[in-house]
């Protein structure tokens, strides 16, 4: 009985084994049907797989194009570490434009729902970058040794940057996750959006403020923490009121434009939310992942590409299906003789299913190397990032896509009667 | 070509899935163009409709509205300067206003200007103070003639008395007043950061010179060179311009793809035509022509569709906006495209040999 089970079970093995390398066999032969084909007709799968390439990399360019700005906009308001952001509702969720009052301020200290409370300020400024070495303007100089010696493009251009300086007041409550260096301990010290370090905003340089000349030591990175797309730098607010000065001799002591908050304990986000928005038509208060999603041209950037991907995404199997639809008609003739000698049509839809898969694999690789490089420039102000869960999403829908256009050339390939062959009818039309 | 414009119109289906991608692409086209002056007019049209040459702006300012301060005394200097007598004072600020029956956070974005030389478009005399006239884009947000909106936080009142058209500044529409009446907005609501009384941002000047050097403190430069010093203009000119250029790139290969294999079908029959007189040019020429008729039914096509999206989309959603010179633009550089994509089919045809194709028909 142990001897019939283990005979049975051999035969199952066997069999399955024998099963696979039919399968095997099948595939082997399709692909050597379909590897001879390609071989013979280079020009045409040549210039299939140039415009698989081309759109691939057109879609993968626009995605980090997409994301590089959308971090450029608000990475600062994303990446800042209060989790509550409170706009005043005349700013409109632009942070510049934002004027919380004192009053307002005093209300929303006086919530029993908010833990802690600081201010948080922000302004657009000329800058000109230059060695460390230069001796600082501000009350007290930082000494900062130079990480490059590099004065930056802006210094050895002698032209000035915009950028934008963020102030605030208390450290942990709107202060960014430094990455490198440290945060500001001394007047004068900033830190930098670390995409701007080669732009001359590395560790150590110093920037100047005009007009005023008021200078800013760089002293830490931090990730993605740009505004309004260039280069960014985060201060307490004493050195942001200096650098106000500096411009305008007449500058008061600023005014916050947000409130950064932090519940108190056991209460919710949510409900500090609710708490600040109860309390009149005044104020707006979201997470800082909503305030980002709120600030005006997100949402119409998102919606805007959006659009395109849509229209990319459909040209791509468009073309994979039209191109081997005609190839299939083309080769009438000899797939219904192929037929008409025995070999199956799932052999030969299997046979157009590599090539399928040989066009987009090989496409989507030279777009994605095209796109390589690229993904590690700066596009202006705009520090781009290799999209990794872009590349792979794209890579299954694109490749799912173009499969299933080609199915409609796989449906012609089935309906071939090998009768036909007698007869000269092929692949109708 | 008359071979080829029958075939067109008796076997059609043929190239209906090749004309429906050209479709596609010539709308992708039309779609990135029309996205790129959507923003750029939304964004340059107040600074592009100055009346006068050239801007001066403060040295430090990097040419930027709000960084900007020019005094009284400096108005003397840019007189001098350029030899304009009367130079026009600037001056901008961007808050939100309150409409009288719209809902307490309901806030429409928009950028006050005060002027002295009024740019094209807005009537040359400025009206009182606390009043002004409106861009039209801000009907959609309902503003309406009479009526009076409050401006930023302090709520400074101004009475919309007329509207101007294609006036719009960083996304926003506008608001046309005195330069006072500016500076009283401004004060009122960022008393921290106050401007004097004859305090400007810029002034516009009509001057026929080219300067190497500037005025003292300060920068002069031709107004489209202030169009292209707004922020995101030159970036978003040259991104938008290479994405077209590959989109055009990618018409030409689906161009060529497809006529070179509908040239790969014909090969047989085009043996034979040669066999019977018609030159390799006359051929090229059909499908050269073919190509142009597909590619010009897409772009048409592709065009009605872009102006439909025009004016379906609702403003403030996506800044798009399609214009006939966009349309016309695209369809010229499709055209080419075709052109160029048909002449990889050129090879094929020039290497027909009439005997062999009759050997291998028969």
């Amino acid at each position: 009985m142990q001897g019939r089970w283990c005979w049975t079970g051999t035969e199952k093995t066997w069999r399955t084994i024998r099963h696979a390398a039919e399968r095997l066999h099948m595939v082997g032969d399709a692909m050597f049907l379909a590897l001879r084909e390609m071989r013979r007709a280079k020009a045409r799968f040549a210039f299939l797989i140039a415009a698989v390439a081309l759109l691939a990399f057109l879609i993968l360019f626009q995605l980090s194009l997409q994301n590089g700005l959308l971090r450029s906009f608000v990475g600062a308001i994303e990446n800042q570490t209060a989790p509550v952001l409170v706009y005043s509702v005349d700013g409109q969720n632009v942070a510049q434009a934002s004027i919380i009052t004192p009053d307002l301020e005093a209300a929303v200290r006086a919530l029993p729902e908010v833990g802690a409370a600081g201010r948080w300020t922000q302004g657009s400024f000329a800058a000109s970058a230059e060695p460390a070495s230069a001796e600082p303007a501000s009350a007290e100089p930082a000494t900062v040794e130079s990480a490059t010696g590099d004065p930056g493009p802006a210094s050895r251009t002698g032209e000035l940057v915009d950028v934008s300086v963020v102030g605030y007041d208390t450290e942990g409550l709107g202060s960014p996750v430094v990455s490198a260096g440290r945060l500001p301990a001394a007047p004068g010290e900033v830190v930098a959006s670390d995409a701007d370090a080669s732009a001359g905003f590395a560790i150590g340089e110093v920037v100047r403020i005009e007009p005023g000349g008021y200078a800013l030591t760089v002293v830490g990175h931090a990730a993605e923490i740009q505004l309004n797309a260039g280069p960014t730098m985060f201060a307490p607010m004493e050195t942001y009121a200096a650098v106000l000065r500096a411009r305008n001799p007449d500058a008061r002591q600023p005014l916050p434009n947000l409130l950064a908050l932090r519940p108190a304990d056991g209460v919710t986000e949510a409900a500090l939310i609710a708490a600040v928005n109860g309390l009149g038509d005044d104020l707006a208060a979201y997470t800082r992942a909503d305030a980002a999603a709120q600030t005006p041209g997100v949402a119409e950037v998102r919606s805007s590409f959006s659009v395109i991907f849509l229209l990319y995404g459909i040209v791509v199997p468009l073309v994979i299906g039209l191109f081997f639809l005609i190839v299939t008609f083309q080769k009438a003739g000899a797939l219904t003789l192929l037929r008409a000698v025995g070999i199956a049509g799932g052999r030969l839809v299997r046979s157009m299913l590599i090539q399928v898969l040989i066009v987009l694999g090989l496409g989507y690789a030279i777009g994605v190397a095209l796109y390589t490089p690229l993904s590690r420039q700066r596009l202006g102000q705009i520090p781009l990032r290799f999209e990794a869960g872009g590349v792979i999403l794209w890579a299954v829908l694109l490749i799912g896509l173009g499969v299933l256009a080609s199915l409609v050339a796989a449906r012609r390939v089935l309906r071939i009667d090998p009768v036909e062959a007698t007869t000269g009818a092929g692949v109708g039309r | 070509m008359k071979l080829a414009w029958r075939e067109l119109l008796r076997r059609p289906q043929k190239f209906v899935t090749a004309t429906l991608i050209l479709t596609l692409i010539a709308l992708l086209l039309m779609f990135l163009g029309g996205l790129l002056d959507g923003l750029i007019n939304s964004s340059t049209q107040a600074v592009s409709a100055q009346r006068g040459s050239h801007l001066v702006f403060s040295d430090k300012s990097r040419l930027s509205f709000p960084s900007s301060r020019l005094t009284e005394d400096q108005r003397s200097a840019v007189a001098q300067w350029t030899g304009d007598a009367q130079p026009g004072g600037i001056g901008v600020a961007q808050f939100g206003a309150r409409l009288p029956d719209a809902g307490p956070r309901d806030l429409v974005s928009v950028a006050l200007m005060g002027y002295e030389r009024a740019p094209q478009g807005v009537p040359d005399v400025a009206p009182v103070d606390g009043e002004v006239y409106a861009d039209e884009v801000l009907r959609a947000d309902g503003v309406a003639e009479g009526m009076t909106l409050l401006i930023g936080p302090a709520r400074v009142p101004v009475t919309v008395i007329g509207f101007v058209a294609d006036v719009s500044y960083l996304g926003q529409g506008t608001l046309w007043g005195s330069l006072s009446t500016w500076r009283s907005v401004q004060n009122a609501n960022r008393p921290d950061d106050p401007i004097g009384p004859a305090v400007v941002q810029a002034f516009v000047v009509e001057a026929s010179g080219s300067w190497d050097d500037n005025p003292p403190g300060m920068r002069i430069m031709t107004v489209d060179e202030a169009v292209s010093a707004l922020p995101g203009v030159t970036e978003q000119r040259a991104t938008f311009g290479q994405i077209i250029g590959v989109t055009v790139v990618i018409a030409i290969v689906v161009v060529g793809l497809f006529f070179a294999l509908i040239t790969v079908e014909r090969l047989g029959l085009y043996g034979v035509l040669k066999a019977i007189g018609a030159r390799a040019r006359t051929l090229f020429a059909g499908v050269a022509f073919q190509a142009v008729v597909l590619t010009l039914v897409a772009a048409v096509i592709a065009a009605i569709v872009a102006f439909g999206l025009d004016a379906l989309i609702p403003p403030g959603t996506i800044p798009f906006q399609m214009s006939v010179g966009r349309a016309v633009t695209s369809i010229v550089l499709l055209l080419v495209a075709a052109l160029v994509g048909s002449v990889f089919s050129l090879r094929r045809v020039l290497r027909v040999d009439p005997a062999a194709a009759i050997g291998s028909a028969t």
